[in-house]
């Protein structure tokens, strides 16, 4: 037990859990973001599917592990980060990138300011619309009208600005997150890892997108 | 043979580790572009030295490249502009004419400031006291064609095996993380059949001393191999997150 | 007379029924012993490593700032060993002979013996600590023929033989370190030797971080400093390779032999101005492929690719037929300096040669040489800003490896018992001239499989008494060196320990170089007189002595390099003969070669400092030769 611990605590365990919960949460983004797109294509689709989630009874379990991975990523980066700091306490005067063969981003440099926008948004996400307004179905009481939901959020500007920014934060979090994730767990630094972490995550990005600028600009008319 | 220039450099001058440091700006007045970097730094001091002034301290040794002695961050980057090379082997045909040129110790928790730009680096031989070696005592060793090694393996080895231990990676890495030079002796050890009986133990202790010296976590961003000196790739810091996990994994 | 205490018996067999006949210390006292070992380059750190092992309580000391960082490191070419892994006829008779020969004659028979007996106990050694050795494809180690050597004896691991052999060394120093049977003092230099009864019996050293000085008391004292090349400012050295441990351990009563030995390394990046603070070796493999000329016209200022072969001079193929580029360390020096004397050198200071690869690239192509010498190519043109595909490469010698050093006997002890001295820092194996990829076979030969013998052999006959440190002789060492700490920050005068050191090395390299005579000597006797009496009053080192001060380190090194100088120059003076690097233009062979004089000088010269102004005493050990045939080298 107290090996698994000292695991668990070192940073290469830390390192390993936040590489295991975030590839998990990137795959449960694209099945999310599969899903929302069924907004643009399918509106009626779109509620069955939401439905059919929660009304099964599995749903509770599979909430659960999302919520103990978003905790057991955050909680390991908190930790690694605060060793990261310490390690250095005293900043360069003058700092700049290496350039050369480092892979060194943005993105990379910024992972806990997107990780705590990440904190900050998805509790919010989930306030909104969770447990945003329970429309019936005009169809079937018992189905919950989801879709009219987004229609109606996504039609306040500031709303939509809001997460297509935080959207990105996710996008940028997850650019670097994906490949270095391999890396933590041990595979040897590939190229073609990196560029499919970074295709996926842009296809994420475009298809998260989609939904509130479809909603915003093209469906709800919005203006 | 190019004209002799002038440049300023702000150096970061601290009297000892307690002591609070400070960037002082210092006129270099015809400089051969032919001279180094060090060099430049000695001529400096000379005429310091000349006017009563304390000198600049720097650590150096065998200018040539290998010891690792000498290191400092030079206009934000370890060892300075040019990719592959320590600070010594930095010549001032490097740096443009009249240029300002900053010049800071290595700078992490782990390698408090002596005097200067010189710092205290000793965190990293614990690392390797912990376990970087091969327990073989003088005498013992089998006859050394006894123990063949394919060549690919052994040039792998030998790629991980060329760390000087200066510690730019260290000094490059935004977490101050000592993944790459730790990785390397790893990595050199694991390619070769006589270091498979301590390996896992070695993964360990190595890891574990180093987050104990305050040495950060990796972030995979690769800056310590595009200012390693060596060249050292970062596959071996992945080759010390597998020896690592599968030490733990063996021991459940 | 000095007396070397070499074994009797066929030479094949000294060293082997020896080691039966030494006494050994029992394994549960090893640790009542304290071992001092002062250095930790190849020989300092393998025998601290050893001994460690072994069970002694073993303080090591280096000045730098960890024993991964001494200068052993900066070895390129390889190391040698009788392994015959080639099968082409090598054998430790081989090797033994080749060193002696090499070495003109100059070196103790008994020692080089045992040196290439063990050599490939070494090779056994390393590959255990899992040094990455070259291999061939079936896995097995590879070798290579390196200066000049007629088989392939060389192991190496690219340019970075040295690195890799102290590294393996280093960790296992390490190891030793962990376990805690060796004491690490880094950032430490030995500023005295503590003699008690006779006896070596500990060091004063200045911690270079906080400036306190400290008594350190042992049962013997293993000084593994290396040498003493910086004598010359200018070297192939590293900045902070010195020769004070070893002088100050002359001081005390230890005898300083050959001083006047340096190898003059012929492959190194020439001078270009003032500033410079060393001199880049290029590994002498590039002779294997490069040739070397001058044009035939003094002052010719063209530039190389318009003077045409007719009017080139490929001075070592004409003058050396069947070695031709590929002469030894010393006579490629040699020429070199010849043909810039008569106004022939090239570059902005005249002081250089070429070494062109134009032959060799049309003869092989381009990418077989940068496959080869690819990185020597790239360093080179780092260095000098020029393209070396293009442009011939300029090459002079510089100062690289110093055989002299403090006499030992068979046992590596000095004339003060329980003073041991390993490595480049001891005179023993390489007499007048060195042979590539020597120098670190001989420093793991001491520190792994000799000197762990004879110490216990010392330590286990010896009556050593009861001691502290607060004894007399610690006290009033660590006064001696608190007064010469005083005394120099306290001169203030108008030159830099750097002016000094510049103007010692010139006097040095002008007439303690690749040739000497009576008159340069002389004079130079009287030059370096003159500058150690100016630098005590005339010198500045600024900064305080309680705190990290390189000015002060420096000026107390140079301050001993102006003793050591003048110790040099009287053995350069008194040794009337021409053998290895030490080239008397008095005698010489009429087509300009070594003129050795077996009758008067096969012999050791062993210095005894007998105060700063006085005459130094020389004492003799008698080199003879029964079992290697002695020869005129020639190279012819």
């Amino acid at each position: 037990m107290s090996q698994i611990v000292s695991f668990v605590t070192s940073s290469i365990g830390r390192k390993l859990v936040m590489a295991i919960t975030g590839l998990l949460m990137i795959g449960f983004l694209v099945t999310h973001m599969s899903a929302n797109l069924l907004v643009i294509f399918d509106p009626e689709g779109y509620n069955a599917y939401s439905h059919a989630l929660i009304s099964n009874p599995l749903i509770y379990i599979a909430e659960f592990g999302l919520i103990a991975l978003f905790v057991g990523h955050f909680v390991s980066g908190f930790a690694v980060t605060l060793r990261n700091r310490r390690a250095r306490p005293i900043a360069y005067g003058e700092n700049n990138g290496a350039g050369h063969t480092s892979r060194k981003t943005l993105a990379s440099t910024s992972m806990i300011i997107s990780g705590l926008v990440m904190l900050v948004f998805v509790p919010l996400h989930i306030l909104s619309f969770k447990f945003g307004t329970w429309y019936e179905a005009a169809g079937d009481p018992h189905v919950r009208d989801l879709h009219r939901l987004v229609m109606e959020e996504f039609q306040s500007p500031l709303f939509v600005m809001w997460y297509l920014g935080a959207l990105t934060f996710l996008a940028a979090h997850a650019w670097h997150g994906f490949g270095s994730a391999f890396e933590s767990m041990g595979v040897s630094h590939r190229t073609w890892i990196r560029g499919s972490g970074q295709a996926l995550t842009a296809i994420l990005w475009v298809g998260f997108c989609a939904v509130p600028v479809y909603v915003y600009f093209i469906a709800g008319g919005g203006s | 043979m190019s004209e002799n220039q002038s440049y300023t450099i702000r150096v970061w001058r601290q009297d000892d580790a307690q002591a609070a440091g400070k960037f002082v700006d210092y006129d270099v007045k015809d400089v051969s572009p032919d001279a180094s970097f060090l060099e430049m730094l000695d001529l400096v001091n000379e005429d310091l030295t000349r006017d009563g002034g304390e000198p600049i301290a720097f650590d150096y040794d065998c200018r040539e490249g290998i010891c690792g002695s000498c290191g400092c961050v030079i206009d934000g980057v370890a060892h300075g502009p040019l990719p592959g090379t320590t600070t010594c082997q930095l010549y001032m045909r490097n740096f443009p004419p009249g240029a300002t040129i900053t010049v800071e110790p290595w700078r992490a928790s782990a390698f408090p400031v002596i005097k200067d730009l010189v710092v205290d680096r000793s965190s990293m031989d614990r690392i390797i006291m912990a376990g970087g070696y091969i327990s073989v005592s003088a005498g013992s060793a089998p006859d050394a064609n006894n123990i063949p090694v394919p060549k690919p393996e052994a040039d792998l080895a030998f790629e991980a095996a060329e760390c000087i231990g200066c510690g730019a990676c260290v000094a490059a890495c935004k977490n101050a993380s000592a993944s790459l030079f730790t990785g390397a002796k790893i990595e050199h050890l694991a390619r070769l059949p006589q270091g498979q009986a301590e390996r896992a133990r070695r993964a360990q202790r190595m890891v574990e001393t180093a987050e104990a010296e305050g040495f950060g976590a990796c972030s995979n961003e690769g800056e310590c191999e595009a200012v390693c000196p060596k060249e050292i790739p970062t596959r071996v810091i992945q080759r010390m997150n597998r020896d690592y996990i599968r030490a733990y994994l063996k021991m459940i | 007379m000095l007396d070397g205490k070499v074994p009797g018996g066929p030479i094949e067999s000294k060293w082997n029924r020896h080691i039966g006949e030494m006494s050994l210390v029992n394994p549960a006292n090893r640790r009542k012993y304290n071992v001092i070992v002062v250095g930790t380059g190849l020989a300092g750190a393998s025998a601290a490593a050893t001994l460690g092992e072994q069970g002694y309580n073993v303080k090591a000391f280096t000045i730098l700032d960890s024993p991964r960082r001494s200068h052993s490191i900066a070895a390129q070419g390889g190391i040698n060993a009788a392994k015959n892994y080639k099968n082409d006829g090598d054998s430790v008779h081989r090797l033994f002979y080749d060193t002696i020969k090499g070495g003109d004659y100059r070196a103790r028979e008994g020692n080089v013996h045992r040196l290439a007996e063990v050599s490939v106990n070494i090779i056994d050694q390393c590959v255990a600590q899992g040094v990455p050795f070259a291999r061939e494809y079936g896995g097995l180690l590879d070798t290579r023929s390196f200066g000049g050597a007629q088989v392939a004896r060389t192991f190496y691991a690219r340019g970075q033989t040295g690195q890799q052999l102290l590294i393996g060394a280093y960790q296992s120093l390490m190891r030793q370190v962990d376990a805690g049977s060796v004491e690490l003092h880094a950032r430490q230099e030995m500023l005295d030797l503590v003699l008690v009864g006779g006896r070596a019996r500990g060091i004063i050293t200045r911690n270079l971080v906080t400036g306190e000085l400290e008594r350190h008391m042992a049962d013997a004292v293993l000084l593994c400093t290396g040498g003493y090349g910086n004598v010359y400012y200018l070297s192939t050295n590293a900045g902070n390779t010195n020769v004070s441990a070893a002088w100050r351990c002359a001081r005390r009563g230890a005898y300083f032999a050959n001083p006047s030995f340096a190898q003059v390394h012929p492959t190194c990046i020439p001078e270009t101005g003032d500033y410079q603070a060393k001199l880049t070796l290029m590994s002498e493999s590039l002779r294997n492929d490069g040739r070397v000329w001058v044009p035939k016209k003094a002052g010719d200022e063209r530039s190389p690719d318009q003077i045409p072969d007719a009017e080139r001079d490929y001075y070592l193929e004409r003058r050396y037929p069947s070695f031709g580029n590929l002469v030894p360390r010393d006579v490629a020096s040699r020429n070199a300096k010849f043909v810039c004397d008569e106004g022939r050198g090239v570059g902005a200071t005249g002081r250089a040669v070429y070494l062109d690869f134009r032959d060799a690239i049309t003869r092989l192509g381009q990418e077989t040489v940068a496959e080869k010498y690819g990185n020597l190519f790239d360093m080179y043109h780092h260095i000098s800003n020029e393209d070396p595909y293009s442009v011939p490469m300029k090459i002079y010698p510089a100062v690289h490896y110093t055989m002299g050093g403090l006499w030992v006997d068979y046992h590596l002890q000095s004339n003060i018992e329980g003073l041991f001295v390993l490595g480049e820092a001891n005179f023993s194996d390489h007499g007048a001239n060195r042979l590539g990829a020597s120098a670190l076979m001989q420093g793991l030969a001491d520190g792994y499989f000799v000197v762990p013998y004879t110490l216990a052999n010392y330590l286990a006959n010896t009556q050593l008494g009861d001691l502290s440190t607060d004894a007399e002789e610690f006290k009033s060492a660590e006064d001696v060196t608190e007064k010469r700490i005083r005394t120099l920050l306290s001169v203030d005068g108008n030159k830099t320990v750097q002016d000094f050191h510049r103007e010692l090395g010139r006097t040095m390299w002008e007439n303690v170089g690749m040739a000497r005579n009576r008159e340069g000597l002389t004079q130079a006797l009287k030059d370096v007189q003159g500058l150690r009496e100016e630098y005590h009053q005339n010198v500045k080192v600024v900064g305080r002595a309680d705190n990290f001060n390189k000015a002060l380190e420096f000026g107390l090194r140079v301050a001993d390099y102006m003793e050591f100088a003048e110790v040099s120059v009287r053995d350069a003076l008194a040794r009337e003969e021409s053998c290895g690097c030490h080239f008397r233009e008095e005698y010489q062979t009429k087509d300009g070669e070594c003129l050795r004089n077996d009758e008067e000088f096969s012999h050791v010269s062993a210095w005894e400092f007998t105060g700063a102004d006085k005459e130094p005493v020389m004492h003799k050990e008698d080199l003879t030769f029964d079992f290697a045939e002695v020869k005129q080298r020639s190279y012819k």
